[in-house]
């Protein structure tokens, strides 16, 4: 009996410390972890909707959007928060589109699992950078070895091609989905 | 355990983990995170550096109240104890560094389960003085953090082909798929073999008795 | 020729392992002058780069390890040339020498040397270029490009199948004026070879003829469900590795099961492996992983499919 009175009194205090040091950590952290977010936000924001100086977040459903305003509160356009499956796992990216919805003004990836050396390179400026200026309409296409002609094209990374479609189709589906909820 | 029947120098406990007894080379202890986070030189040395961290204080305390806790929930304690370090550094990492624990990603939270800190916690903490216990775990996790470093250097050299950022021959991009890692541990430990049979040869007989903690593999 | 007493079974065939290698060699000559009338001088360099290569490196490690020479049991020779023909012509010279290096190093020395090593050492070599440069490996280029200015890259016509959906003639893939590895593209000539050995008695049935016919049969399965997406089974048999690798790769008596049962389910596995790969994943060929994939598990087929011994129960 005395035993196990032990026990648990040894184990209870064990947690108790242990639970009153984390507060006390977290109580630290938290407000950190919490700017680095709104940092990490802001960084991709302003980067696919550049002069952007001011954004509201909403969220509709699983879509989450950014409207964006410049220095005079006018409205510069929306980024768009996309995510779906790449080649090995989930595939986070933010679309900025313009106020009257007719090009795209940046892309940017935010997370991304794609296999190193080859479909990682969509986080590649060389790659990103081809959807700045794009046409929104008709979705976007791609192309394979050759040079893109139509305005809505973007050409794919060699020997990457699956994970290049995955990022073509994950912006067209969020795109879609953000014009339905207009 | 022969810790307690011979008591080694204190330098000797402090060594031991640097080559001896390698937690990753020797013992092959810790494989989760060795193999899945050493993409690169500074992956391999942060994650080196928050086990060495958890390693220290968690074998510190443990080796503090030793005596107060019942042989029945030794291991719910440690396990508590080497949680609540883990937590810390997790939130320490993504308060100051966020670039790093993005990259470490769950394996961060996952120290909890890396069988070398259980394992200094239950062979070696638990029955010396928090003095020891602090000196073995530094000595152990300058050698995980070690291993870890070099793991990354190579692969990042072989797999990204940067040598202190500038590129300078196309990469073999298997170095940094998982299978790279496997190659370059095995043959790392094949070379600390050799190294150790010249080394061993060159010596007089090796002892009879292992050093401590080599039984339990 | 020394009288030696052993324990049956006895070998009853007089050959040796190195003329067996030459038998090998010689039956892969035919492939690999079409692969020089195909693709020209690169593919005959590629071919004598890995090749010297793989012969050098075995030498070194002889010597390393203080081990007796064995580079002349041409098998060192064969698994360059195997190497060199299953890698695209396109391929850099530092690439096919790496995977060289690799492939007898690590496939085949570290394991203990011919006799020992647990998979095709020309396969692991490959499998190894196939994850360090997966853009020079995927790349290919159409035959008869060095007429031209520039290489004319193009796709095989197993990723025109999977990605375009369009089907190769029988007869460009019998004759291998398609693009693809050095060479795996002309089917006939590898046929040719495959059946030579089988009549020199270097290879067995069981393998080759089951790994085909399960590939046909299982290819077919999908062909009849839907033969708009799916290829169909003479077509699996032509185009790709297949021809190359049932005959000279899946064969290879070290790292193939030893048991006459064991054998046919190496076969089938890897037969169901390549169709599965080839229709279901990323990849638009097969037959790499499909025979890697069956070597690691030969010692458990050894095991299951060992024979009874004779009036003990089961």
């Amino acid at each position: 009996m005395k035993k196990i009175a032990k026990m648990i009194i040894v184990l209870s205090v064990i947690g108790l410390v242990s639970g009153g040091v984390l507060a006390v950590v977290y109580q630290w952290a938290q407000p950190k972890i919490i700017a680095n977010q709104i940092k990490e936000t802001d960084a991709a924001v302003f980067k696919v909707l550049p002069g952007t100086k001011s954004y509201k977040k909403a969220v509709s459903g699983d879509l989450t959007y950014f409207n964006c305003f410049d220095k005079q509160g006018r409205k510069l356009g929306t980024a768009i928060l996309c995510k779906g499956n790449g080649y090995q796992g989930e595939i986070r990216l933010m679309v900025g589109v313009n106020n009257d919805f007719s090009k795209f003004t940046g892309m940017i990836v935010l997370e991304q699992l794609e296999t190193p050396g080859l479909g990682a390179k969509i986080a590649e400026q060389k790659f990103y950078g081809q959807f700045t200026g794009l046409a929104t309409k008709p979705p976007i296409e791609y192309v394979k070895a050759v040079k893109p002609e139509k305005p809505n094209e973007i050409q794919a990374i060699t020997g990457a091609t699956i994970s290049s479609r995955a990022v073509v189709e994950i912006i067209n589906k969020s795109v879609k989905q953000w014009l339905e909820t207009k | 355990m022969a810790g307690n029947k011979v008591k080694k120098s204190l330098f000797h406990e402090f060594i031991k983990g640097w080559w001896d007894e390698n937690p990753v080379f020797r013992q092959l202890l810790g494989m989760c995170p060795t193999l899945a986070v050493t993409t690169s030189a500074i992956n391999g040395l942060s994650m080196g550096l928050a086990t060495s961290f958890v390693l220290i204080c968690s074998s510190f305390i443990i080796s503090l109240i030793r005596k107060l806790i019942p042989n029945q929930v030794r291991i719910a304690s440690y396990i508590v104890v080497i949680a609540t370090f883990v937590t810390m550094a997790d939130l320490f990492l993504k308060g100051i560094f966020p670039d790093i624990s993005k990259a470490l990603g769950p394996f961060v939270p996952l120290i909890v389960v890396n069988c070398v800190i259980l394992g200094r916690a239950e062979l070696f903490a638990s029955k010396n003085n928090p003095g020891r216990a602090f000196v073995d775990a530094f000595g152990m996790g300058a050698g995980f953090t070690i291993a870890l470093l070099v793991l990354g250097a190579v692969r990042e050299i072989f797999g990204s082909g940067t040598i202190f950022g500038f590129l300078s021959f196309e990469p073999l991009v298997i170095m940094i798929l998982p299978a790279g890692a496997f190659i370059t541990l095995g043959l790392l430990i094949g070379l600390m073999n050799y190294l150790k049979d010249i080394t061993k040869a060159k010596e007089q007989p090796a002892p009879a008795c292992l050093p401590a903690g080599r039984q339990a593999r | 020729m020394n009288y030696l007493i052993a324990p049956s079974p006895h070998q009853k065939a007089s050959l040796t392992v190195p003329g067996m290698m030459l038998l090998v060699i010689f039956a892969l000559l035919p492939a690999a002058i079409a692969g020089f009338i195909f693709f020209g001088l690169r593919a005959l360099g590629l071919i004598l780069v890995c090749v010297a290569t793989a012969v050098a490196t075995e030498y070194l490690i002889n010597k390393i390890m203080k081990k007796e020479a064995t580079i002349f049991d041409w098998s060192a020779v064969v698994t360059g040339l195997l190497l060199a023909l299953s890698v695209s012509p396109s391929l850099p010279y530092y690439a096919a020498i790496l995977g060289s290096i690799f492939a007898i190093a690590i496939g085949k020395q570290l394991f203990g040397g011919l006799g020992y090593n647990i998979f095709n050492p020309a396969l692991i070599g490959r499998a190894f270029l196939a994850a360090a440069f997966p853009v020079h490996i995927t790349s290919y280029v159409a035959p008869f490009f060095w007429r031209g200015v520039e290489a004319v890259s193009s796709a095989t016509p197993l990723a025109s199948m999977k990605f375009q959906q369009q089907l190769t003639p029988y007869g460009k893939l019998l004759v291998g004026n398609i693009a693809g590895c050095v060479g795996e593209t002309s089917a006939l000539l590898l046929l040719l070879g495959g059946l030579f050995l089988l009549w020199k008695k270097v290879i067995g049935w069981r393998i080759p003829v089951s790994y085909l016919g399960t590939a046909a049969l299982f290819g077919g399965v999908f062909w009849l469900i839907d033969p708009a997406k799916y290829p169909d089974p003479i077509f699996h048999l032509l185009a790709g590795g297949l021809m190359l690798g049932a005959w000279f790769m899946a064969t290879d008596l070290v790292t193939t099961p030893l048991t006459k049962k064991g054998m046919l389910v190496f076969g089938v596995g890897a037969g169901i492996l390549v169709v599965v790969i080839r229709l279901f994943s990323g990849l638009p060929e097969g037959v790499m992983y499909s025979i890697l994939i069956m070597n690691a598990l030969v010692p458990l087929i050894n095991r299951y499919t060992r024979p009874r011994i004779l009036g003990r129960a089961k």
